[in-house]
């Protein structure tokens, strides 16, 4: 088994208001290669935060994140930028793509910034379209593609990077439930064919059910961690 | 991809962006614009300057210039015009025996530069008969004639026919003078000019003098005004013991006036590019608020700061930019035009006229000009995007996107 992902007791407290808020406490998160982990929890309590601290973009207030065995809370802030670049797939709610580019530019946008040649580009790029199901989508803009669309093009983003695991803050908070249940069974099947890691956080009791392990926070604390048999 | 996604993103807000660009290319057209215009005016005066006043070298005694005496006249003046009219450099010549003196007529005096030519090459020289408003120009039907400036001959109250007395100091020092009679009154475009001259034939004055072949300066006219360097080396080797002076010497007030236009223009366009920029930063501030998600995902996705810095600074380019050929080329089709057909300023002419210029302007912009205001430009946008592109790069990922 390979360690992913590793969390060591961090915490996350907002000093900012009058009362200071710990979004998250005392967490120890440890992810192997290939789970398909969802991240449950009423609302406010720290699903995102610990999402956030686990992808390098805030730092725990106490307590540091291992990915792959490198300790990120250590790294500078542009090795930081780059660590998530090279290691980590997002995907967030809304707001995934840049809509001044096509999907397709999109997708390789990403590998621009890691530097990839011209040619590993493209064939990725048709790879990676074909996938998620939108090859005929590939010269469209973000705001012309549907909510469904739009995600998928983002999971084939995250994927374009080659990250170590995907995390994906309610990525289907915005679908309807057919356009929900096509992206998980795209995740589902990264997961199942490629061995992919995943990680999300979500309310929705459909997608809790494709998990294979639910982790349920409260209070910004793990209450209960769960691990179900292949469905 | 850079300069794709600044590209698209200027055109995100078309109407925004379609505002800043007219106000760009309208800011550069009229700054332009209005150089141009003051650069015609100085060449239009330091041209009336050349061609009535200074010519493009002048010779002297050394001493002369000190006091404009006639007892410094130009030695072995034979030789020197003989070399003088056959060089190729030189296209018109004239020698010319001058001094300070006072001219007095019954209704009053004024002290004046007295000017003793040979008519015909003073004409050729500075096309001095053309000035003319009154009377004829040395018909020489009889000695001492005399041509004044309208402006002295107003204030002498004398008219074409009216007799005047000059008196100046001879080579002796004793006091010479002698009756003229103003055969011609003339008005250049320079009424403090009109007002210090007067044009006797030399030959009167020589005899008046009593030295008939002194000469005092020789002006002379090259074949270009590119040339006044290279000829103006040579007759100084040639003639050391003389004075040879290029224009811009002879006159260093010149080229004052195109260094005081070029700081105007510094700071005229200054001026309008402070203007374009503050519209420019509030635009940009306003594109970098609105898009702080967007922005926090690039980062959060793996783009590093000084990427999202170069990307709003490549958009705050663009938009200032685009606007910038459109300016630059209505501001040279107008100057083209104008430069052309002139602007017609004698309404403001009597004012104009105190300080030397001429009532049609030709606008006149150099490449050298639009450069140093691309530069400007440039330099503008540049400055412009910091704050913006500073306030994109601070963008913490995990704030920005819970926005
Ligand atoms: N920047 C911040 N400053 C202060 N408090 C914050 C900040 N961000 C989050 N919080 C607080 O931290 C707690 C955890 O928030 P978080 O967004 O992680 O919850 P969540 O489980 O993702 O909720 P939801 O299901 O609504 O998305 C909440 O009480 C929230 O108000
Ligand atoms: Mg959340």
């Amino acid at each position: 088994m390979e360690t992913v992902i590793d969390s060591h007791n961090i915490s996350k407290v907002y000093e900012e208001t009058a009362i200071p808020v710990h979004a998250v406490s005392e967490i120890h998160l440890h992810l192997e290669r290939g789970e398909f982990t969802a991240l449950v929890g009423p609302s406010g309590s720290g699903k995102t935060t610990l999402l956030n601290l686990i992808g390098g973009l805030d730092r725990p207030t106490t307590g540091y994140v291992e990915i792959g065995g490198v300790n990120i809370t250590k790294l500078k802030d542009n090795q930081l930028i780059d660590f998530r670049l090279n290691n980590i797939g997002f995907i967030f709610q809304s707001y995934n793509l840049i809509p001044v580019l096509t999907a397709s530019e999109n997708i390789e946008f990403i590998m621009l910034l890691q530097g990839r040649s011209k040619s590993e580009r493209e064939t990725r790029v048709h790879e990676l379209l074909r996938q998620v199901g939108i090859e005929d989508k590939h010269d469209v803009r973000p705001a012309q593609l549907s909510g469904g669309q739009q995600q998928r093009v983002a999971v084939a983003r995250a994927l374009a990077s080659k990250p170590r695991f995907m995390l994906a803050d309610e990525p289907t908070a915005n679908l309807d439930s057919v356009a929900a249940g096509n992206l998980l069974d795209i995740m589902a099947k990264l997961n199942r064919e490629e061995n992919m890691t995943f990680i999300f956080s979500t309310h929705d009791a459909r997608v809790i059910d494709r998990a294979r392990r639910v982790i349920t926070l409260q209070d910004g604390r793990v209450i209960s961690d769960e691990r179900y048999a292949q469905k | 991809m850079l300069g794709k996604i600044a590209w698209r993103n200027v055109w995100r807000r078309r109407g925004r962006s379609i505002v800043i660009i007219c106000s760009v290319a309208i800011g550069l057209w009229a700054g332009l614009f209005v150089t141009s215009f003051y650069f015609g005016f100085a060449e239009e005066r330091i041209r009336s300057a050349i061609e009535m006043e200074i010519s493009h070298v002048q010779l002297h005694h050394p001493e002369f210039k000190k006091e404009r005496d006639v007892r410094f006249t130009i030695p072995r003046t034979g030789e020197l015009l003989k070399w003088l009219s056959t060089n190729p450099y030189v296209q018109h010549v004239s020698g010319r025996l001058t001094g300070r003196g006072m001219i007095a007529s019954a209704s009053g005096n004024s002290g004046i530069q007295i000017n003793g030519v040979t008519p015909r090459d003073e004409d050729t020289l500075t096309k001095l008969a053309s000035k003319l408003v009154e009377g004829k120009y040395f018909p020489g039907t009889r000695n001492n004639e005399i041509l004044i400036g309208k402006k002295l001959s107003q204030k002498l109250k004398v008219k074409v026919g009216s007799k005047l007395v000059l008196t100046m100091q001879d080579k002796a020092g004793s006091i010479a003078s002698g009756a003229f009679k103003v055969v011609g009154v003339f008005a250049t475009k320079n009424t403090p000019y009109d007002e210090m001259n007067v044009f006797a034939a030399r030959n009167d004055l020589a005899i008046m003098l009593g030295d008939s072949l002194a000469i005092t300066e020789i002006a002379l006219l090259l074949n270009s005004q590119d040339s006044v360097d290279a000829f103006v080396r040579i007759a100084k080797a040639r003639y050391p013991a003389l004075l040879v002076e290029g224009w811009r010497t002879v006159a260093p007030e010149m080229d004052l006036v195109i260094s005081v236009i070029d700081q105007m223009m510094y700071i005229f366009m200054g001026i309008v590019l402070l203007a374009m920029a503050f519209g420019i930063v509030n635009t940009m501030l306003m594109a970098v608020l609105e898009r702080t998600r967007e922005i926090g995902m690039l980062i959060a996705l793996g783009m590093r700061r000084s990427r999202v810095f170069a990307m709003i600074v490549l958009e705050t380019f663009f938009l200032m930019l685009a606007g910038t050929p459109i300016g630059m080329v209505l501001a040279w089709a107008t100057i083209l035009y104008f430069g052309n057909h002139g602007i017609d300023i004698s309404a403001f002419q009597e004012t104009l006229r105190s300080f030397g210029y001429s009532d049609v302007i030709y606008p006149k912009l150099g490449l050298y000009q639009y450069g140093q205001v691309l530069i400007l430009v440039a330099l503008t946008a540049f400055i412009s995007a910091l704050l913006p592109a500073r306030k994109a790069l601070k963008l913490e990922p995990a704030e920005a996107i819970r926005k």
